[in-house]
């Protein structure tokens, strides 16, 4: 190894540091008083850093997708049993499926059901997640100039991921469910109980303000409830994995840390989601942040 | 491997232009890669601290060409891109640096596993001082677990990224 050498630097070399220190300092307290300063700066960078983003995270996908075909491979024999099983079973469910979308058609037609709205949506890639330990955000390489905006719900597979909450013209950022500032209104299927599900970082959320009365169990299945103008209602999130003595945990249905794609899904929602207010709100701009904006 | 086994030379050896850009390019290499999502089940949680331990590694070898301004545009960068609070990163690696610098004589005639050990005793502060500004700022007491795993990730992983960085080091810097 090299040996060390002396650093000489001139006075106005020693000063620059301490002073790069302050400015950091301050910024962190700028932006934790007002978080709406950096977002448009932030929004900028993060589209011109897409590129590069876009091409280191080409090798990972590729390695992982070597390792997946390689256990595939491995596994074919057990894997070829199991999907037939499995396909034998889906046929069945398929019939009963078309079954009740048929009877629910008609069902709708008795009682003009007003229609729900066509969903669009735009198919985007991971690009980067967030490399901290508190924080939970993926960045996906779709912006406004594909259609995508604040608040339109992000899924994949059959689950939903969360939500988007920054946009540029080439990039979004998806907080995830997981994250500690995550909130997601939501219902326990069987019971149609209500409760929000909140993340804390950890790999499954847990569920507040349940009625004690009526405690959830390990496998109920959570879905989206549609309050507060995010999400529609009924997006599938996930199911109860642990309903101990403290907040029941729900594993989501998607694996949140090992996303490649995502569907970001409007559902015509996303004009409902208020802009980030500083922490001392202006009066009147609450008053325009809660506007109804429903269709 | 020893470090300064020779007496200290009073000046840096001149490296050729493009490669005195080597410390800040890796450094900012080193961020992008910790914003690479790399599908393994909670490995955002745990990913290692790949800018501290270059930060470490050149303030250490060689610090004139890891100027202050270089750190803070990287840790503004991705602090920026990662959607952290704006500000952490930036401060937290011009603390290491200070702390490098300060405690640099010491490393000099001393072993790689000294050089090993103070990047332990670095990476566990800087976490630790990460673990306390998350927590300030959400004000309540934030999980530790994945501080400990990240730190003993970053640590064992450090020896490898100091050895690539030598490599590099020496084919483009030569021995100065």
């Amino acid at each position: 190894m090299t040996p060390l050498t002396i650093l000489r630097r001139s006075a106005a070399q020693r000063a620059i540091a301490p002073l790069l220190v302050v400015v950091s300092a301050l910024m962190i307290i700028v932006g934790k008083v007002d978080q709406a300063v950096f977002e448009s700066i932030r929004v900028s960078i993060v589209d011109h850093l897409a590129a590069p983003l876009a091409l280191l995270s080409r090798p990972m996908t590729g390695l992982a997708s070597l390792a997946e075909r390689v256990r595939a491979a491995v596994a074919l024999y057990d894997d070829n049993l199991t999907l037939s099983e499995e396909n034998r079973r889906l046929l069945q469910w398929q019939q009963t499926a078309l079954a009740l979308a048929d009877q629910n058609r008609q069902l709708r037609a008795l009682l003009k059901l007003v229609p729900e709205h066509a969903r669009a949506f735009v198919s985007a890639r991971v690009i980067a997640s967030s490399g901290g330990a508190y924080l939970r955000n993926l960045l996906v390489d779709a912006g406004s100039a594909d259609g995508v905006a604040r608040g339109q719900a992000v899924i994949a597979g059959e689950g939903l991921v969360g939500r988007v909450y920054e946009v540029g013209l080439l990039t979004a950022r998806v907080l995830l469910l997981s994250d500690l500032n995550s909130r997601v209104p939501v219902i326990v299927e069987r019971s149609r109980q209500r409760a929000i599900l909140a993340g804390d970082n950890s790999p499954s959320p847990s569920l507040w303000y349940l009625d004690p009365a009526a405690p959830v169990r390990v496998g109920d299945r959570i879905l989206t409830a549609g309050e507060g103008g995010v999400f529609p209602p009924g997006l599938p999130v996930g199911v109860v994995t642990a309903a101990g003595p403290g907040a029941p945990r729900v594993t989501p249905y998607v694996r949140l840390s090992q996303l490649e794609y995502v569907r970001i899904v409007d559902y015509g929602l996303a004009d409902s989601l208020p802009p980030p207010v500083a922490a001392t709100p202006k009066p009147g701009l609450r008053a325009a942040a809660a506007r109804p904006n429903r269709r | 491997m020893t470090i300064g086994s020779e007496p200290v030379p009073a000046a840096p050896a001149r490296a050729a232009g493009a490669a005195r850009l080597l410390p800040a390019a890796t450094t900012a290499l080193a961020a992008l890669l910790t914003l690479e999502p790399v599908p393994l089940p909670g490995y955002a949680a745990l990913t290692p601290t790949l800018t501290l331990m270059v930060v470490y590694h050149w303030t250490l070898y060689r610090p004139d060409l890891l100027p202050p301004l270089v750190l803070f545009a990287v840790g503004l960068g991705y602090d920026l891109a990662a959607g952290e609070i704006v500000g952490v990163t930036p401060l937290l690696l011009l603390l290491a640096r200070a702390a490098v610098l300060r405690s640099r004589p010491w490393f000099i005639r001393r072993g790689f596993v000294w050089v090993w050990a103070g990047f332990a005793v670095l990476a566990a502060g800087i976490l630790f001082g990460q673990w306390v500004i998350a927590s300030l700022l959400a004000w309540r007491l934030l999980g530790t677990g994945a501080i400990v795993f990240r730190a003993a990730l970053s640590v064992a992983l450090f020896p490898l990224a100091s050895r690539l960085l030598g490599y590099s080091q020496q084919a483009l810097l030569g021995a100065g």
